[in-house]
């Protein structure tokens, strides 16, 4: 554990997230090529994202565009 | 400005993804569903005021989220640091480490297997002022400014509801991930 090891920890999510700056960045990138410690995690960090992206979703019902499409027809109804 | 006339053809593409959020945030496909209708009434009527070259997907979740806030009120508690206790970084990496002894790689082969439910109950046990914010990040892929415009909270309170959800969201992967025997431990 060195100092750039807290340093990347810190700014894990917000590397994940690409939210820091360019330099921020290549910084981060520079630590982790130097640390496999850092890196398995950050690796490991970045396929959990993924695959919360990939499995915490549902199809809606099929049903449910034809009722957001009724429900806008009869407001124009009322408005117009 | 937006023509009302346009919002099936602009909005419709967004239903899928709101319904899924709002599944996640009702817990319940009839109040997703209810959310959702009632949330696009709201922007058809209000498409008048919307910016068109805007970030429309990002104006939709908005509503939504405020129609979740209304009807549910859940929200107007405080959110309170013990909600969530004690968290680590890297809590879900450590721990399988932990069990995967010199086995290169195992911590993502186990999360290969964790299943679709697994992931949707652990979001869904995170208490509101966290799951929020994660499920516009991971789900969604919103930025912390869209968040934070979503939420209407500042981008500092959006990183850390995030980080500290994010941390209790792999705390419950673990326990989803023991109870389902995929880390080895007892067996």
């Amino acid at each position: 554990m060195s100092s750039g090891c807290g340093h990347a920890v810190e700014y894990l999510y917000r590397y994940l997230d690409e939210e820091l700056t360019w330099s921020h960045r290549i910084r981060i990138r520079w630590h982790l090529r130097r640390c496999p410690h850092c890196c398995s995690a950050f690796e490991f960090e970045a396929k959990l994202k993924e695959l919360i992206r990939e499995r915490g979703c549902d199809e809606p019902p099929p049903e449910l565009f034809d009722r957001l499409h009724a429900l806008i027809q009869q407001e124009t109804g009322e408005i117009s | 400005m937006a023509e009302q006339a346009d919002f099936e053809r602009d909005a419709m593409q967004y239903a899928p993804q709101l319904y899924s959020a709002a599944l996640r945030m009702t817990r319940n496909p009839s109040d997703a569903e209810d959310i959702v209708q009632e949330t696009f009434l709201k922007a058809y009527r209000a498409y008048g005021t919307f910016r068109e070259g805007t970030n429309l997907k990002a104006w939709l979740y908005r509503i939504l989220t405020n129609t979740y806030i209304n009807r549910y009120r859940k929200l107007q508690r405080r959110p309170s640091e013990v909600e969530l206790g004690e968290l680590q970084d890297f809590y879900l990496f450590r721990r399988l480490g932990e069990q995967a002894g010199a086995e290169p790689s195992a911590e993502e082969s186990v999360l290969d297997r964790i299943v679709d439910a697994d992931v949707k109950e652990a979001l869904e046990s995170l208490p509101e002022h966290f799951r929020l914010p994660v499920l516009l990040a991971d789900v969604d892929g919103f930025s912390y400014k869209e968040i934070a415009d979503i939420m209407d909270i500042p981008i500092g309170t959006v990183m850390s509801r995030l980080h500290r959800g994010r941390k209790a969201l792999q705390q419950k992967l673990w326990s989803l991930a023991e109870e389902h025997g995929l880390t080895g431990s007892g067996s």
